[in-house]
Parts: C-alpha cells; sequence; structure tokens
C-alpha cells in the first residue's frame, strides 16, 4: 500500500470538503452556530466546480458533502420535505455542524502547534552517543607507576640504539618464523622472555605484531592470568590450520 | 536546600540517554513511588530558572533543554528546523489530543484520507503506533512520541496548548474515546 501513496492531494489550498466548508462559514463571517448550512450550498457549488481536475475518490468526498449541503437547502426551502428527513440515514444538520464544529477546533489546533514549530522553540535531549566503555576493574596505581616507568626505561634505550644502530630494521616474517620455532621448541614462553633484557620500541612492536599474527593464524594461545601481569604464549595444541601443499 | 533524593534524580538523569521510567527511579534510589513524584516535582521546580528541564511523557522522565534556548543548541547541533505541511499539522493535532486513536478516527474528524499524512508523521517519529484497539478489525492506534514533546517544546503532553474553543464547544469531544473505530 506504500507503493501508490502519492503526494497529497491539496486543491487550492483545500486539503478536503470540510475546509473548503468552513473557509465558507469564516469568509462569510458567519457563526457556525447558528448558520444555515443549507444556505451555503449555492457558494459551496460555486467553489467546487472551479476545482481543478482530481481524482475521482477525491470528488467523491467534495460532492458528497454538496449533495448534502443541497439537500438542507431544499428541506429549508420546502418544510413539506421534512418528514421525509426520518427516512434519510444521512447526516442532519446539526450532525454536519457538529463535524464542522469540531473539525474548526482541529484546525485552531494545528494552527497553535504550527505556530510553536515556528517559533523554534523546542527542547533537545542528551544524544544517545557511543556507549561508555568503562575500563577493566582492579587498576592500580602502582601498577600504572611501573609501566610508566618501563615505557621511559624503553624510550631512553630507543634513543640510545638509534645513536648506535640507525636504522636497524625487524621484519615481521622473520620475527613470526622465529616465535614459531621457539614455542614449536618449548612449548611455552612469556612476553618478557620474547623481548629479551632490552628491547627496542621497533622489537618490541615486531614481537607484538608477530604474536597478534600467530594468533589469528591460531598457532599460539595467549594468556594472561590477571591484569598487568606477563603474558604466555602457547602452542596451539592442535592447529586447525591447513597444511600448505606440496 | 534539596533533598538528597533530588539530587541522586538528577545524576541519574544527566548521564541517561533515554527517559528513566518512574518505577526504576525509586528502585534506584530507594524511595517510594510518592516519594520520587515529589522529588520530581521539586527537581522540575529548581529547574525554572535554568537553561535545563524536566520533561516526562506518561512516567518517564528526561532532563531537556529548555525551549527558549533552542537557538543555540540547534545550533551547537546543527539541528536542522523541524517543517511540517498544515495537512500533516492537522493530522497531528487530532492524534496529540486524542491519542491513542486510529487512523478511521482521525479521517472521520478531518473528512479527509489521512493515509499519507499518518505515514509521514511517522516517518519524522512525531507519532507512533500505540497498540491496537479491540474492535472489528482490530484498527492501529497511534500517540505522539517524545520527539512530538521535543519538537513542539512541550514538557509533558499537559502542556499542550488547550484550545482557544471553549472546550464545552464539542459535546463529549475531548474526554469520551472518540466513537467506534470503522474498521480498516
Amino acid at each position: 500500500m506504500l507503493g501508490d501513496r502519492g503526494p497529497n492531494v491539496a486543491i487550492e489550498g483545500f486539503d478536503g470538503p470540510l475546509e473548503l466548508l468552513l473557509e465558507l462559514v469564516e469568509e462569510k463571517k458567519l457563526d457556525i452556530l447558528t448558520v444555515r448550512l443549507g444556505d451555503l450550498a449555492d457558494a459551496y457549488l460555486v467553489r467546487v466546480r472551479a476545482l481543478p481536475a482530481l481524482p475521482a475518490d477525491e470528488v467523491a468526498s467534495f460532492l458528497a458533502l454538496a449533495s448534502r449541503l443541497v439537500l438542507l437547502k431544499a428541506r429549508s426551502l420546502l418544510p413539506a420535505l421534512a418528514p421525509l428527513a426520518e427516512e434519510d440515514e444521512g447526516e442532519s444538520e446539526e450532525e454536519l455542524r457538529q463535524r464542522l464544529m469540531e473539525y474548526a477546533i482541529v484546525r485552531e489546533r494545528a494552527g497553535v502547534l504550527g505556530e510553536r514549530l515556528r517559533s523554534g522553540e523546542r527542547a533537545f535531549h542528551r544524544e544517545g552517543g557511543t556507549p561508555v566503555d568503562l575500563p577493566p576493574r582492579g587498576g592500580e596505581v602502582s601498577a600504572l607507576a611501573a609501566a610508566w616507568g618501563r615505557v621511559l626505561a624503553l624510550a631512553t634505550r630507543q634513543r640510545e640504539e638509534e645513536m648506535v644502530a640507525p636504522g636497524e630494521r625487524y621484519s615481521v616474517e622473520e620475527r613470526t618464523n622465529e616465535i614459531e620455532a621457539i614455542v614449536g621448541e618449548r612449548g611455552e614462553i612469556t612476553f618478557t622472555e620474547l623481548l629479551g633484557p632490552a628491547p627496542t620500541l621497533g622489537w618490541a612492536v615486531v614481537t607484538f605484531i608477530s604474536l597478534l599474527d600467530l594468533y589469528r593464524r591460531i598457532v599460539i594461545d595467549l594468556e594472561q592470568n590477571a591484569l598487568f601481569t606477563d603474558i604466555v604464549i602457547r602452542k596451539k595444541e592442535r592447529p586447525i590450520v591447513t597444511e600448505p601443499t606440496e | 536546600m534539596r533533598g538528597n533524593i533530588v539530587n541522586q534524580i538528577e545524576a541519574i538523569l544527566f548521564v541517561a540517554e533515554k527517559p528513566v521510567s518512574r518505577g526504576e527511579i525509586a528502585k534506584l534510589v530507594g524511595a517510594t513511588p510518592r516519594q520520587v513524584d515529589g522529588a520530581l516535582a521539586e527537581l522540575a521546580q529548581s529547574y525554572s530558572e535554568t537553561g535545563l528541564r524536566l520533561a516526562h511523557e506518561g512516567d518517564d522522565w528526561q532532563i531537556v533543554t529548555a525551549p527558549e534556548q533552542a537557538s543555540v543548541v540547534a545550533a551547537y547541533l546543527g539541528a536542522d528546523r523541524l517543517r511540517v505541511s498544515p495537512a500533516s499539522l492537522e493530522t497531528l493535532a487530532v492524534i496529540a489530543y486524542r491519542q491513542p486513536v486510529t487512523r478511521a478516527e482521525v479521517e472521520a474528524i478531518r473528512g479527509v484520507n489521512c493515509d499519507q499524512t499518518i505515514y509521514t508523521l511517522m516517518q519524522r517519529r512525531l507519532i507512533e503506533e500505540r497498540g491496537r484497539r479491540e474492535a472489528p478489525g482490530r484498527p492501529i492506534l497511534y500517540g505522539t512520541t517524545w520527539e512530538f514533546l521535543e519538537c513542539f517544546g512541550l514538557s509533558s503532553l499537559d502542556e499542550l496548548p488547550r484550545a482557544l474553543t471553549p472546550e464545552g464547544a464539542i459535546p463529549g469531544g475531548e474526554t469520551a474515546p472518540a466513537g467506534d473505530a470503522t474498521p480498516t
């Protein structure tokens, strides 16, 4: 059903038959409570005739109201017709008046709402941003201080190394093979052991990336028993890696 | 001096990214719903001179910015002004004042087909489905949303501008359920 929703048809500013009728009442400055709706039949028909070509069901709704108005007019002109009204199951003048009044209130409220909207005075709420990722509990200030100490030491050594042996290059591929061999032989080793006594920053980074790669290839298992403790690297018992065919 | 419950509630609503229900607040601060009501009223009162407001829809509460500060907040957020056609506004007015209401009821009042306007309002999240009326055809009921309250700068539905026309003009108009729903 969504597919055939065309743009809402608005006819010369009239959204529907009730609105057209209400416009007539207001234009003529009539009191909605007392106006004889039948008196509006002619003016209404003139307006309907002036409407541009409309889809059939749109026209039908305007014509239905027009015929109702004509009937009301006929009854007021020929009171003798009145008894027939009891047979008529359509809307009485009072029912139509009630609908018109109800619609008038809706339009008034829509106007008030529209005014509020135009004033731009709206509220905003806190936008639901990215969910807050709380750090794991149990962090210790001393552990942080120790880690910072190690970073400083590493940075100092890095500078010394650069002075001694600038341009030293480590290949992730070589290091990966190296670690795989060590783990294959020993079965288990810690990250600190792999780094050695005085690692440079480059060495540490390459070692770490190699470990990630090995882990990804399911060659090794990684384990850390508590926050900030050493990482244990184990040979994966039965690697699911398919052996490369010769 | 504000009570501790008031401060606790303010703190919760400050970090909340979505409305918090009265029951949840009561559980969190360990108070009775009645105490929470009192505290919320006190909090709302204390915001009257600030850039914030306490808004609620039913039992759900949220801190929002004051409508008077909309222009600076909109500028900061880069928010566009909402535009709603007169036809959609009429449909919205019927739904806002009569909710929950079916499409047939909206159409009976406006005298025109409201498929399109309801669809547009749904897309803009100004209205939402509110279950179904237990009547033939079980037609969908519609009501307004948080977005509606925010876009119109209302703290709650109680703040809907009451019509300039006296309510009594329509016998039983606002309070009575809007008649029989025509099956759709």
